[in-house]
């Protein structure tokens, strides 16, 4: 197998297979109000993540050896593979950022030169919109081919440093789905309902935790939010004011029963008048009747 | 004296309550048909993008539900409730914020599905109505992005709803139709927020539900294609079990996503911009992300005009989502191996670099328009 499809064939499960749960660990730091690309997150995060790395490298290379090169390697392959690779990645990395960068640099000074004589010259009715997608085009090309070829320089790096691995490996015999069996059967436990179980327990078990830690109200609140409350207004008691405003209704309610007293006395009086009229007033009309 | 002796194997209450269940509902049986289904030519990362899409949406109807026991639909209210949902319930912002992730996750797990299915050639017979409805569900899941954009009623999504019911208004024949009955009067106002906010809360959510069902149907009736390359023996002979490969990429893969749009959640969280008004004032109005390489396209100079915007927002995207309803129909060779249909994976290529190049050039584009 050649180099750069044994580095791609390790690295990439094993990327995947490290990042939820180093992304687990960022997101309790930021849920602990702690940035995990900064200062202590960041150094935290970057100790976590050694013997997450570590671990995860070894699963992911003792199954490729066992299901894909057919040889059992030696104990102690995650570690021993990790220092070579983390050695190795901690020069190719840097030096492959400033190759990249300092190309997609060159690339966009000449690009832009080519695209702004191009439009003074020969074409100056060209848009914005097709000079931004000109460039992006051809300094972009430029770029994602050194990137693409950097890449695959690191990944014959990693190839290389675990071919050493492979050939002090012991070879096995059987067809892939025995070879696979065989692995599964070392690693995972038979009973499927429990391991689920496991799984959902400790997801369970990590949601409260973030929840535990999670502000709950916003930390990116709105410059111009003002709560406006929906609820019933609340009005300052003053007894004073209060008492006065008794002893006005108080007053005035007084000064209404007076009045209606005095009106009712008015009415009495009428209406006794209004009674000692009543039977002049039918002996006064007799005729009518008849 | 005869000796006690203990009742071996005895079943604890736990696995009594596991016999009753199944003894009713077939659990073991499910369970086994579930685990251990079998999967030609091995697991593969690539098989993960079906389950995670279900998981997203699951999370998506749980924190929609959540956010929708605060949210009123009314003009007058919707932008108030949305930013008491982000200053005043516990968590709110954080609900809204995962929920409004969630819908871009949703659309690019979409679009890798879709790749990985195009790439391996699992469209062609016997698949084809698997990858008809799949499209649909596309569709389906760009209507909840437009429409639930508009809810919160700020100038984002007032603006990016005019854009778009406008874009739908240069169809020919229907989009006249199809603008009123979503704006309901002539601008955007409460017909349009009802209207969107039931589409978004009640008519999608039962047709993606519908369809997604039939979809995981057809698929089991037609099994899993397996990889492009390899003879049947081959495959047979690299076959691994839904557990514990398969179901293990699958978990890390929903774990993957579900901390992604966390950690989105914590680092560009929701905040509203000012209260929808018809007049757009400094707002450079601009569609969401996963629609700003079309917004850019027609932003050349070749798509001015009337003509031109019917031609860039209507004609080109129609006539290219009716060719890949037709895919497995014109393309009916059985040759899978993407490397050996070339013009096809250029295409890939193409559509991909398209994608990238006009959605990077329309955030560069920000910086021109003041």
């Amino acid at each position: 197998m050649s180099n750069i499809k044994l580095g791609l064939l390790v690295s990439w499960p094993t990327f995947w297979t490290g990042f939820p749960i180093k992304l687990v660990f960022a997101l309790l730091l930021l849920a602990g109000h702690m940035h995990p690309w900064e200062g202590t997150g960041f150094f935290l995060l970057l100790l976590v993540s050694i013997p997450i790395d570590i671990w995860a490298l070894g699963l992911c290379a003792r199954t490729v050896f066992i299901d894909r090169l057919k040889v059992d390697p030696q104990p102690g392959l995650g570690p021993n593979l990790w220092i070579r690779w983390a050695v190795f990645s901690a020069i190719a990395l840097p030096v492959i950022k400033i190759i990249v960068s300092e190309g997609t640099g060159v690339a966009k000074s000449v690009t832009s030169s080519i695209v702004h004589s191009f439009k003074e010259g020969l074409y100056p009715a060209l848009g914005v919109a097709e000079q931004i997608t000109l460039e992006l085009v051809m300094w972009g090309t430029v770029a994602t081919g050194v990137l693409i070829l950097c890449l695959l320089g690191w990944l014959y790096g990693l190839g290389w440093l675990t071919q050493s691995f492979v050939k002090n490996a012991k070879s096995l015999d059987g067809t892939e789905e025995e070879r696979a069996s065989f692995w599964d059967g070392l690693r995972i436990p038979a009973d499927q309902p429990l391991l689920l179980t496991a799984f959902t327990g400790a997801g369970v078990v990590l949601v409260f935790v973030f929840w535990a830690l999670l502000p709950s109200t916003t930390p990116h609140p709105h410059e111009e939010y003002e709560f406006i409350s929906t609820g019933p207004k609340e009005e300052k008691v003053e007894p004073k004011k209060v008492l006065k405003e008794a002893e006005k209704v108080l007053a005035k309610a007084e000064l209404v029963v007076k009045k209606l007293e005095e009106e009712k006395g008015g009415e009495s009086k009428d209406s006794k008048d209004q009674k000692t009229k009543e039977p002049a007033a039918k002996e006064a009309q007799p005729e009518k009747k008849k | 004296m005869q000796k006690e002796t203990q009742p071996v194997n005895q079943p604890n209450p736990f696995e009594k309550v596991i016999e009753f269940v199944d003894e009713r509902v077939g659990l073991k049986t499910i369970q086994a048909k579930m685990m251990n289904e079998p999967i030609p030519g091995g697991s593969r990362w690539a098989y993960a993008f079906g389950s995670i899409l279900l998981f997203i949406f699951i999370l998506q109807v749980v924190t929609g539900i959540l956010l929708m026991f605060y949210y009123v639909p009314s003009t007058d209210h919707a932008y108030d409730s949305t930013q008491y949902i982000i200053h005043e319930v516990d968590y709110g912002w954080f609900l809204l914020s995962y929920h409004f992730w969630g819908s871009s996750a949703m659309v690019v797990m979409v679009f890798a599905h879709m790749s990985q299915v195009f790439l391996w050639g699992a469209y062609k017979k016997p698949r084809e109505l698997i990858w008809l409805v799949g499209l649909a569900l596309f569709g389906i899941v760009m209507g909840f992005g437009f429409t639930g954009y508009l809810l919160p009623w700020d100038q984002r999504a007032y603006w990016a709803t005019v854009v778009g019911v406008e874009i739908m208004d240069k169809t020919p024949i229907v989009g006249d139709f199809i603008a009123r009955f979503l704006k309901g009067g002539p601008t955007p106002g409460q017909m349009t927020l009802s209207r969107f906010f039931v589409i978004h809360v009640m008519v999608l959510p039962a047709a993606l539900m519908g369809l997604a069902g039939l979809h995981i149907f057809l698929f089991r009736k037609a099994g899993p294609a397996g990889p492009f390359r390899g003879t049947p023996e081959e495959l047979k002979a690299k076959t691994d079990y839904f557990f514990p490969r398969q179901i293990w990429k699958d978990i890390v893969g929903m774990a993957t996503v579900f901390l992604i749009i966390c950690s989105l959640a914590f680092i560009e969280p929701v905040v509203l911009l000012e209260q929808a008004t018809p007049d757009p004032g400094d707002y450079h109005p601009e569609p969401e992300w996963y629609f700003l390489f079309l917004f850019q396209l027609l932003r050349l100079k070749i798509f001015g005009g009337e003509f031109g915007q019917f031609m860039g927002a209507m004609a080109i995207p129609g006539a290219f989502m009716a060719f890949l309803a037709v895919l497995p129909f014109i393309d009916t060779k059985p040759e899978r191996n993407i490397f050996k249909r070339p013009v096809a994976l250029i295409g890939w290529i193409f559509i991909m670099v398209f994608i990238l190049v006009f959605t990077w050039s329309a955030i560069i584009n920000r910086e021109f328009l003041d």
